[in-house]
């Protein structure tokens, strides 16, 4: 046992959840069981071990049994291992030496109707818990020191605002911005919606706050080069433009505030052929100047390279407010004018709707083009323009006359982001924008700690969404810095010098370059940069590399424990299949207690287990749950993208198509391995995906290398 | 047929082998390497050859246990005989006599150094050994060494025996004229080794064995890049020069199929144990 000579001493705790659990299953029967298990000294059960007297009881048995491993069996671990773990620290024992069983969200909501199978389920659950708490070992989380100042990268609405809030919490700034002067795109923009104020009045405010405030130190025409270091002590190298001067800074805290840049539509609708085809930020720009013609006919077209089938796939969700603003700012600079707006689909949500309302009244126009036939732009031997679009409700081709074509293109990322994605190592989406850890739990955040984002560098924002994501970035940036130190996660990856064979896997596979191969191979984990998914533990060919509390022989434990005592398969009755499922710790675990919380019922057959990311998942564990007579092994992950390691999910899928490719040298059917995704808000999907498996399984029959009873 | 003539484990996992090729033997010449099938069903791998005796008719290979068929090769014993021995490819080192040759081996790759250092000693070079390994005792062929060697270093990753890591070879530069050097171990400290004498302009030899299948120039599976030109290891090399050498591409693809092999190798292990 990795943890030497000590006796293991065991204490399982099991939670009637008061009707919750209790009302289904079996829960004396379950401590029964509990208490026949290796190692185990003391099996109890509680009405709420959540309670406080529940709690006590938990501190008063570890001390009187003496216990050094504690499982709790109740409801998930997202909302209550931190209590227990407290709990367990309270009473001395360290808190990576707790392990937490779900019977509830995984066993009693999900099977309400089947109160046998159910029982079963927690049981084996139990099993499993108790065999990796035997190999659980003590960690201690390290603590790092931040250092109390920020850097704001861009000087934009948002990159102000946030420069400014965090300025007058009393932390220093530094604001730096690749331009001469702040503004960022507010600095093109006319006029606000909804107060129908001058962009440049806002503007001028903000500017005039941020260099009175003392606190914030302006980089103007300043691009960042490089950053080095890590969440609390980043080096950050500055770099003056059209200069070689350089500048080294630390900061403790990043905000990404690097805003879009406008799609320029070159050689569609006539852009740059002819002078009066405009976008909506040129409009601006010509009214900003007061260096518009009066117009008499104006067409605005919608959606123009935007919402494509490929590429720019996107909503760029602001374009619609602009050209109804700037279709009524045109109407009351010049009431005669004639505009006529061609969309797709109109996205006025909120309060905007008023605007489409206003817009109706005072006699614009809207047509609706099909995108499979979207409008033209032609010149006219006169030099005038006509717009040509098929009106997908009056079914026919309409002939526009125009002096000003409008195209609203959405916003995109810009060079000078992705550059700044790739020295910060931090992930763009699909769409090319900068991509958070996660959509309502990290919203500001990356996945590299210490590091957020706001603004339109995030996705298209109008300037009130910037002003309040600044807001919400800067708050969060706010809080390491105010405690000063964070404790930093301890599970970690490790290597075991020994067994290690000096390959690389671990270096290459590591997306947060917190992998250092020293001259002869070793490779050396850097604690501050790895965030524990565990996928270089997962491609080291000879398990040397090891990711703490998730280590190969925890999790080959909990597999054992529960399939060893079913190896031995009876035929008579129905086949009732023994599948295990990985569950990633973020989005699928998520999943399956959504599934739970709203009492979606599926087939009792899944045992889950939970690691890090499904990229984690080792094929060594599939190798060794067909061996011990799994029927169906099936993984599941965060969505493709979503992964909160970035790409943890898609190294799972390639390997599961490799593994498919190989089942059967092992003798076992590959459509017994699967690999599914669902958010975090998909428990239906989840359920699904488990209905479907187990009747896939069900139809296979038993995994042909169980034991056959009475046969050998 | 080859027959395992010795097998000496030098230190876990690593073993020394001898197989009885007498033609093999009289040609074989430092820096070159043999590809071996160990069964019907085996994996073709490449292996430097660490030195020769032509009155035994033998080759000297040492091998390190990375995977499913190095651990094959690793549970035969003497007398056992493995199926193919495929030799000799690639280009020979070129041993000329340049001054003094610094010759620095990492883990297992220190045997075959070592046959290059004493064909550099035996050609009138002054030779300065440097060898080294993760830890203490992944450390090999140390007395050897020594005696082809004028001079010896010994480092490690962890600082557990010698020098921690190859940064002192940075002094050694400054202070001693060294005229060529030769690195033959990880990717990592042949790219770590270039990086050193590069400022020095030191000219410097590495010795790559990527991914090969025929190992004869024809499929195209060892390409390496040097100098923004494609070579194939197998047949333009193994030695390039390593200021010159893509080594993050070499990594990358030897990486290429990390998930089949690990998939081989417990497939291997466990087959053993539970099939």
């Amino acid at each position: 046992m990795e943890t030497g000579k000590e006796e293991l001493r065991i204490g399982v705790f099991v939670c009637h959840c008061g009707f919750n659990v209790g009302g289904v299953i079996n829960v004396p029967a379950v401590v029964e069981c509990a208490k026949t298990l290796p190692n185990v000294v003391c099996a109890e059960e509680d009405l709420y071990m959540c309670s406080s007297a529940g709690l006590s009881l938990l501190k008063e048995r570890i001390k009187k049994y003496n216990l050094n491993r504690v499982v709790v069996a109740s409801c998930t671990p997202a909302t209550h291992e931190p209590l227990f773990r407290k709990a367990c620290e309270e009473a001395g024992l360290n808190k990576y030496l707790f392990e937490m069983v779900n019977i509830r969200e995984h066993s009693s909501w999900v099977h309400m109707h089947q109160p046998k199978e159910a029982t079963e389920k927690a049981k084996d659950l139990i099993r499993m818990a108790v065999a990796k708490a035997s190999y659980l070992e003590p960690l201690i989380e390290p603590e790092l020191e931040i250092n109390r100042s920020a850097l704001v990268v861009g000087g934009g609405i948002a990159g102000m605002t946030a420069a400014v809030s965090l300025a007058r919490q009393g932390f220093s700034v530094h604001l730096v911005e690749k331009e001469a002067e702040l503004g960022g795109m507010l600095r093109y923009l006319y006029k606000l919606q909804p107060t129908g104020r001058d962009a440049s009045e806002i503007l001028r405010k903000a500017v005039t706050v941020v260099k009175a405030h003392g606190n914030i130190r302006l980089h103007t025409s300043t691009l960042v080069q490089e950053v080095e270091g890590f969440f609390g002590n980043f080096d950050v190298r500055l770099q003056k433009k059209y200069s070689s001067e350089l500048e080294q800074i630390n900061v403790g805290t990043i905000i990404v505030a690097t805003g879009a840049e406008e799609f320029k539509p070159m050689r569609m609708y006539r852009y740059k052929e002819n002078e009066n085809v405009v976008t909506q930020l040129e409009l601006e720009q010509l009214l900003k100047k007061d260096a518009l013609k009066k117009p008499k006919k104006v067409v605005m077209i919608q959606c123009v390279g935007a919402r494509e089938k490929t590429g720019r796939t996107y909503c760029s969700r602001i374009c619609c407010m602009v050209a109804l603003n700037n279709a009524l700012l045109l109407k009351k600079l010049h009431p005669t004018v004639e505009i006529c707006i061609l969309f797709r689909d109109l996205q006025t949500y909120g309060e905007n709707e008023d605007f489409y309302h206003e817009a109706r009244k005072r006699f614009i126009d809207f047509i609706r083009y099909d995108p499979d036939e979207p409008p033209k732009v032609t010149l006219k031997p006169d030099g005038k323009l006509t717009v040509t679009v098929y009106d997908a409700y009056l079914e026919a081709e309409i002939e526009i006359d125009s002096d000003l074509v409008v195209l609203s293109t959405p916003l995109v990322q810009h060079d000078d982001g992705r550059k700044l994605s790739s020295i910060l190592k931090v992930p763009l989406g699909s769409d090319g924008f900068f991509f958070e850890a996660h959509p309502k739990l990290k919203p500001v955040e990356f996945s590299s700690e210490g590091i957020y984002v706001c603004g339109t560098a995030h996705g298209p924002k109008d300037v009130t969404e910037s002003i309040a994501q600044a807001c919400a970035a800067a708050s969060r940036a706010a809080i390491p810095m105010a405690v000063g130190k964070v404790k930093a996660e301890a599970v970690k990856a490790s290597v075991d010098k020994d067994i290690c064979v000096n390959c690389d896997a671990c270096e290459v596979s590591c997306i947060f370059n917190a992998i250092d191969a020293l001259p002869f191979g070793l490779p050396n984990v850097i604690e501050a940069n790895c965030k524990g998914c565990g996928v270089c533990a997962a491609e080291c060919p000879m398990g040397a590399m090891q990711l703490r509390h998730f280590k190969d022989q925890q999790i080959v434990a909990a597999i054992e424990a529960l399939l060893k005592p079913k190896k031995l398969v009876s035929f008579g009755g129905s086949f009732e299949p023994i599948i295990l499922c990985f569950a990633c710790q973020w989005c699928s675990y998520a999943a399956a207690d959504l599934a739970g919380v709203s009492r979606i019922q599926y087939p009792s057959n899944v045992r889950i287990l939970r690691v890090p990311c499904s990229g984690r998942v080792d094929v060594l564990y599939v190798v060794e749950a067909f061996l011990n007579g799994a029927d169906g092994v099936i993984i599941t992950g965060c969505l493709i993208g979503d992964c909160h390691y970035i790409d943890g999910n898609l190294k799972a899928k390639s390997r599961v198509d490799v593994m498919k490719k190989s089942l059967t040298a092992l003798g076992v059917d590959p459509e017994r391995l699967e690999i599914g995704f669902a958010s975090s808000s998909e428990g239906q999907k989840f359920a699904s995906m488990m209905t479907d498996f187990v009747e896939k399984i069900k139809r296979l029959g038993p995994n042909p290398l169980r034991v056959k009873e009475g046969g050998d | 047929m080859h027959k395992i003539v010795t097998k000496r484990e030098l230190v876990s996992h690593i073993n020394l082998f001898e197989f009885s090729a007498k033609e093999i033997a009289a040609k074989t010449k430092p820096g070159q390497f043999v590809i071996l099938k160990v069964d019907e069903k085996g994996e073709r791998i490449p292996l430097t050859v660490a030195g020769a005796d032509v009155k035994k008719g033998t080759i000297t290979v040492v091998c390190h246990e990375v995977g499913k068929t190095t651990r094959q090769l690793g549970s035969l014993k003497e007398g056992d005989c493995i199926l193919d021995l495929l030799g000799l490819l690639g280009k020979p080192a070129e041993i000329g006599k340049f001054g003094t040759v610094l010759c620095v081996g990492g883990g297992v790759m220190v045997a075959p150094l070592h046959f290059q250092a004493k064909a550099f000693r035996e050609t009138g070079n002054v030779v300065i050994g440097v060898i080294g390994a993760r830890t203490e005792n992944q450390l090999i062929f140390e007395g050897e060494m020594r005696e082809v060697c004028n001079e010896l270093y010994v480092a490690t990753d962890d600082g557990t025996k010698g020098h921690k890591g190859l940064d002192f070879l940075r002094d050694l530069f400054k202070e001693r004229r060294i005229d060529r050097v030769v690195a033959v171990g990880p990717i990592v400290m042949m790219k770590t080794v270039s990086e050193l004498t590069r400022p020095f302009g030191i000219p410097t030899i590495v010795n790559l064995i990527p991914i090969m299948v025929d190992g004869m120039g024809m499929c195209g599976a060892c390409r390496v890049t040097v100098g923004g030109k494609t070579m194939f290891a197998c047949v333009d090399g193994p030695d390039f020069d390593g200021h010159q050498v893509d080594f993050e591409e070499l990594t990358a693809r030897l990486k290429m199929y990390a998930p089949q092999e690990k998939l081989a190798f417990v497939f291997h292990e466990k087959g053993e144990r539970s099939l």
